[in-house]
């Protein structure tokens, strides 16, 4: 059975494994150094318009020549690259944690390889994404799956249809799945999104756990809209969703989540914009329109919320501080003036050294269960989100 | 031991009216913790180390070469909690002890030949070995068990020594002459209270070990618990010269010791008290001493005419003076040479680096300093501390190294520069020996039981820089190691890397047979390039270690052929390990070493 493509590929990956391949080959022949080059993905290579919308890779590539330094690392990229074209070819997938003990087994069979093994998964999961980062490719493309994580969503109003690789079509009415949510899979799914009613916005929650809450109290049945849990950090699965959402129904998104520099850096910026790991990915993994709805610095005083002190003394602490104070001077996300809004809050952070959560809604009235419903409404009401 | 050639009278201290007379012997069975038995396991460690001690001087002054023979062993249960009873027993061939003096030696205290004379003998107060009885004597009612034969003495006379506590004498208890094989010599067997424990810190094992490397000189055979016996032969024929007791340098001195001083010399005239009283003074010195503010008209005046004010000038004048360092006969060194040798008696080395300091004056006293650090094959590891084995005046050193001068010193050398891995503000670390020995007539300990040297600043930074020079030629070594290391970490990645890079790139592309052979002579030419460099640096280091072990030979006096012999055979044999790990499927770099092995050597 085919499997589903993530997106229009017009990169054959044998064929172009087979080349890059034969151009090593060739240069060994002659002598000549080979070299592999992949796209730096990190910040120093991650350009942002706000045009755009999301990160996007500059011109840096890394450049990994042979040399009795190097010679592991590139041995160990063609043996993986074996691995996954064999995958391809047969239509296998697996995890990560499958393929390091994949590579292990092959290992085992073959004491000559022995040199090669992989003390841990990190050592295998960094050639696979050098891999992807070389062929530009994502890595559903070379087989390779995430589990699912995150992206539970609740609904009245939305319908979803799942073309199967079978060609059969599955219709997912989210009204009528009763307490249960839809969630979209970490890999590639061919889905179309239609609303039986007109869907006035989408809510992001950080918090798996509040997003439930504010289901259960009947969110959904008050109000036209898609309530979602992100699980922390977004997975590719949340972010495609996200952007799917975006680009088939056209309704304003906002992201709850707590007022912290980890949540605007790693969390809203990545739901975004991307991030710069993933800078090949970006442009099918990001939902530019999402809003930050809160919690806001105004709402701690406008509500009287509780907050907890960022202690510089604080190893965790300290380096969440200056990383947003890195970010401030060298991320191209919160340096355009289109996100200036974002910069500030940071800023504000920084100086306050204070930080507060998201739950912390539900101190304002402890009498009434759904003030915090009530609340986000209003600032969605008022335009009072960044 | 010659402390019976000395004798000490004894006073009982005067309190009050009513008289309480309290001999030495009581003050220190009451004080036993105070030199050296504070706690079962020290009780054994000091009493060997009081008996080796004694004996190796007693050779050292007859000019003989010391035999001995050590063994400590469980011989039952103590009479204390928690003891076991432990025969510890050494045997010299030094020149023996007649049978009048044996009570002395080893029954009462103070009674020492080497007390305030000045010499770097390892006893100096005679307090050591009457403790040791003492502590027999309480713990298994029996003080030593002693033979002793000197040259003019037909039969050996064998007797138990006790202490007689309340006047501080020795009593000889079943006297006795037996048949004894050897010439001379002497055998003590103590049967007392206590614990064994060999390795660590306070181990006996440690103690004959670092006695073993400050005493070339020494052969012994010894036992220790339930040790097999172990031989261990001298590396050196010649009896250490026993510096004599030279005369005092001025820059020693205090304004009150100096005036004490002329006190011995009446009615001599400061200028002939100057010259005769002092080492290191000559007339020029007096000359210097008036340029520096000596009143001119005082240096003929007699000693007993000059006020005290007079003699503080005096005093000033000499100590703004620069005078030659003290004597280097007024203080004895163990000497690079024999160091070297001796470190081979601990085990096999890897390499050793040693260092004999200028004697110089620190703390107003002569000193010498002397270093040797050594990896050995089969000892210590690496993540924890190098071993440390301190020495004063050639006697291991054992308890609470945190305080002493020696350990301070190496505390403060940045170790990570010569390669060695160091925690901050602590001891290096790796499967090392760090001998540190310092020699003076006058070492400054900070308790009775001599386990640490008090520093002073001048004393660290003495010791820093021995160090420091014994570092700087270690990383000789450690460095040409991890070129070594890098060179054979290099060859194995081609050799096991480059095979499979081919294999799975002819897989990828489904080239054939020929292909592959000739990408595979190909990536042999690339990473032989590389592991071209990795080998010069390799020489390189190789060259800088072996001209100083050149020049170390020089200073030794060995054969300078033999040195380049040896470093020959030392880059042979590195370059044929490159050659042959290359050689099975790797052209080019059999051509980079072939070439390497015929590169000219400095």
């Amino acid at each position: 059975m085919a499997l589903m493509k993530v997106r229009e590929l017009k990169l054959d990956i044998p064929k172009e494994a087979k080349s890059l391949a034969e151009r090593m080959l060739k240069d060994l022949e002659n002598s000549k150094r080979p070299y592999l080059e992949a796209v730096k993905t990190s910040l120093d290579n991650s350009e942002y318009s706000a045009k755009v919308g999301y990160l996007t890779p500059g011109g840096k590539v890394v450049r990994t020549e042979l040399n009795v330094s190097s010679v592991q690392k590139l041995a160990r990229v063609v043996f993986i690259l074996e691995i996954l074209l064999r995958n391809i070819r047969i239509n296998a997938v697996n995890t990560k944690r499958e393929l390091y003990y994949i590579c292990k087994g092959v290992i085992k069979g073959n004491l000559r390889y022995k040199p090669l093994d992989f003390e841990d998964q990190n050592e295998s999961d960094s050639i696979i994404d050098f891999i992807g980062d070389m062929l530009e490719v994502y890595r559903e493309e070379l087989n390779c799956y995430a589990n699912d994580r995150g992206g539970q969503t609740y609904s009245q109003q939305l319908v979803v249809t799942e073309a199967l690789p079978d060609g059969d079509k599955a219709t997912i009415d989210l009204s009528s799945l009763g307490t249960s949510p839809f969630q979209p899979k970490n890999k590639p799914q061919a889905l179309k999104l239609k609303a039986k009613k007109k869907i006035d916005f989408c809510l992001v929650v950080e918090s798996e756990g509040t997003a439930g809450t504010l289901q259960a109290m009947g969110f959904t049945k008050r109000n036209n809209c898609i309530l979602m849990g992100a699980q922390g950090v977004p997975s590719n699965g949340v972010r495609g969703w996200c952007k799917l959402i975006e680009n088939q129904l056209d309704v304003p998104m906002y992201f709850f989540g707590d007022l912290d520099a980890y949540t605007i850096q790693n969390i809203f910026r990545t739901l975004k914009a991307g991030s710069a790991a993933s800078l090949i990915r970006n442009s099918d993994f990001s939902a530019p329109n999402v809003r930050f709805l809160g919690v806001l610095p105004s709402d701690i005083k406008k509500y009287d919320l509780h907050t907890y002190k960022v202690k510089e003394s604080d190893a965790g602490d300290a380096r969440a501080l200056k990383k947003a104070k890195d970010a401030l001077e060298n991320d191209p996300f919160f340096k355009d003036k289109k996100n200036k809004d974002l910069a500030e809050i940071l800023r504000w952070l920084i100086k306050e050294k204070i930080r507060c959560e998201q739950q912390s809604y539900f101190s304002i009235d402890p009498n009434d269960p759904i003030k915090t419903e009530k609340i986000i409404l209003e600032k969605i009401r008022k335009g009072d989100y960044v | 031991m010659k402390k019976y050639q000395c004798l000490v009278h004894l006073k009982g201290f005067f309190v009050s009216n009513k008289i309480t007379k309290s001999s030495t012997a009581e003050y220190f069975a009451k004080n036993l913790q105070q030199v050296g038995f504070s706690s079962p396991l020290k009780a054994v460690l000091t009493t060997l180390k009081e008996a080796v001690d004694n004996s190796l001087d007693a050779c050292e002054q007859a000019e003989i070469l010391p035999d001995l023979e050590i063994q400590v062993v469980k011989v039952g249960t103590g009479s204390s909690k928690n003891t076991d009873l432990i025969k510890i027993v050494v045997e010299d061939n030094g020149p023996g002890i007649e049978a009048d003096d044996l009570a002395k030696v080893f029954g009462e205290y103070l009674a020492s030949s080497k007390f305030g004379k000045g010499q770097c003998s390892r006893g100096q107060q005679g307090i050591g070995i009457s403790a040791a009885t003492t502590w027999a004597q309480m713990t298994n009612a029996k003080g030593v068990q002693v033979t002793s034969k000197t040259k003019g003495m037909r039969k050996a006379i064998s007797a138990q020594v006790d202490v007689d506590i309340k006047t501080n004498t020795g009593i000889l208890r079943n006297k006795e002459n037996v048949d004894w094989k050897k010439n001379n010599g002497v055998r003590v067997e103590f049967v007392m209270d206590g614990r064994i424990q060999l390795n660590g810190d306070g181990g006996l094992l440690t103690y004959v070990e670092g006695t073993i490397l400050v005493n070339p000189h020494v052969s012994i055979r010894y036992k220790l618990g339930d040790m097999e016996w172990t031989e261990v032969d001298r590396v050196s024929q010649t009896s250490p010269e026993i510096p004599g007791a030279t005369l005092p340098h001025p820059h020693t001195f205090k304004l009150g010791e100096f005036i004490t001083h002329s006190t011995l010399y009446g009615k001599t005239t400061l200028s002939k008290f100057l010259k005769t009283g002092f080492s290191r003074i000559s007339d020029q010195s007096i000359s210097d001493f008036v340029k520096k503010g000596l009143p001119k008209n005082l240096l003929e005046k007699s000693l007993t005419a000059l006020s005290d004010e007079d003699f503080k000038k005096v005093f000033q004048a000499v100590q703004n003076t620069e005078l030659m360092a003290p004597s280097t006969k007024s203080v004895l060194t163990v000497g690079e040479d024999s160091l070297s040798k001796s470190i081979s008696r601990l085990g096999e080395v890897d390499f050793f680096s040693v260092v004999t300091r200028k004697p110089t004056i620190c703390d107003f006293k002569p000193v010498v300093v002397e270093v040797a650090l050594a990896r050995f094959v089969n000892r210590g590891e690496e993540g924890t501390p190098v071993q440390l084995l301190r020495f004063a005046n050639r006697v291991p050193l054992q308890f609470d190294k945190s305080g002493c001068a020696i350990t301070w010193a190496i505390e403060s050398v940045n170790w990570k520069s010569y390669g060695l891995s160091q925690p901050k503000d602590s001891l290096p670390q790796g499967p090392y020996v760090f001998a540190v020995s310092i020699v003076s007539p006058f070492i400054k300990f900070k308790n009775a039981s001599k386990e640490t040297i008090d520093g002073s600043e001048e004393l660290v930074e003495e010791i820093r820089r021995a160090l420091m020079q014994a570092g700087q030629k270690l990383s000789k070594h450690i460095r040409q190691e991890i070129k070594a290391e890098d060179l054979e970490r290099k060859l194995a990645h081609i050799e096991q890397f480059g095979p499979i890079l081919v294999e799975k790139l002819v897989n990828i592309v489904g080239a054939n047979e020929s292909r592959k052979k000739k990408a595979e002579d190909g990536l042999r030419k690339i990473l032989g390039r590389d592991s071209e460099s990795a080998q010069s640096e390799l020489e390189l280091a190789q060259t800088q270690l072996a001209q100083q072990k050149m020049r170390e030979a020089k200073k030794t006096g060995s054969s300078e052929d033999d040195m380049v012999q040896v470093i020959a055979e030392e880059n042979k044999v590195s370059s044929q390990s490159a050659k042959i790990k290359v050689k099975p499927n790797a052209k080019g770099a059999d051509k980079t070493s072939a070439k390497s092995t015929k590169k000219p050597k400095k």
